[in-house]
């Protein structure tokens, strides 16, 4: 059986091997290594994972077990490099790129919030994103607008929040459920890795 | 002007083909049923549906995105024949 390296994400907080369940049924996670960025990767048996939700799932559950002492700039779901030379020289090639964005988020996760329209209720929308992003500004050092994808979705935003920020954030986001109960609904959801704030580009010829 | 553009930048199209291609593409939402999945699971995660009626829909949405995708893939290729009535 021919096994290919499934990748999360990178980090630059040195190798490490956990066991941990993973994409496709793998049951460790580890690094492929390249000077100071370390690839973390599970091994896997083809180079196209089913885009199931249970992988999708265990895609963010194993960033979300690594985020919590590391900074990790992560990858979409789907990475998968035939070898670890493959990797090695993508980390080679993006180590400008890497070092970037790791030095954005370093400290920091990402942090949802999404506003919901009680049924029926109607708000004044604009006002009601200006408010939420002015007070949630004060306790993040950026936002990333998502789609509306609902007529009752007010707000869909992300935030890159400092881990020393994190109380103040929930205590705003505490007044803001506070401010509009009965109007809208609130789900606040993280920490994430923060997927919203890096833009890290693989070339096609990085996977093969 | 979509009709218009559409014909400016492929002149061999019929008008025929064009509204077609239209009609398809609004039947065939792919991008609209994969909002309707978010928003599914968006209500049912903030407790407005419940589990029940949260996989049937769900299920509904993915066999109507999945003939979506195939829709628009033979829409692509050219193989979709317009029914005369």
């Amino acid at each position: 059986m021919t096994e290919y390296l499934y990748t999360y994400g990178v980090t630059d907080d040195g190798s490490f091997e956990l066991d941990l369940p993973a994409v496709e049924d793998a049951t460790s996670v580890y690094t492929v290594d390249y000077r100071r960025y370390s690839a973390i990767v599970s091994d896997i048996d083809t180079m196209e994972p089913e885009q199931t939700d249970e992988n999708a799932r265990l895609h963010d559950d194993v960033l979300q077990a690594l985020i919590e002492d590391r900074t990790v700039v992560p990858m979409r779901f789907g990475m998968t490099f035939k070898n670890a030379r493959a990797l090695k020289s993508v980390l080679r090639g993006g180590q400008r790129a890497f070092r970037r964005a790791l030095m954005n988020v370093d400290g920091k996760v990402e942090l949802g919030v999404k506003l919901v329209t009680e049924e029926g209720v109607d708000v004044d929308r604009e006002a009601v994103r200006d408010d939420v992003r002015e007070r949630l500004g004060e306790v993040s050092n950026d936002r990333a607008e998502n789609d509306l994808f609902s007529d009752r979705l007010v707000v869909n935003d992300s935030y890159l929040v400092a881990h020393e920020d994190r109380e103040a954030f929930d205590e705003v986001m505490g007044d803001v459920t506070e401010a509009y109960e009965g109007q809208l609904k609130v789900q606040y959801t993280g920490p994430w890795a923060p997927y919203n704030f890096v833009d890290i580009e693989i070339g096609a010829q990085g996977a093969q | 002007m979509f009709i218009l553009d559409t014909l400016l930048v492929k002149p061999l199209m019929t008008i025929a083909d064009t509204l077609h291609t239209m009609a398809v593409n609004e039947v065939y939402d792919v991008g609209a049923i994969q909002d309707q999945l978010k928003e599914t699971r968006l209500l049912y995660e903030l407790g407005e549906l419940d589990r029940e009626t949260y996989e049937t829909r769900s299920e509904e949405l993915r066999d109507d995105l999945e003939l979506a995708e195939e829709m628009q893939q033979k829409l692509l290729s050219g193989n979709v024949q317009v029914a005369q009535t």
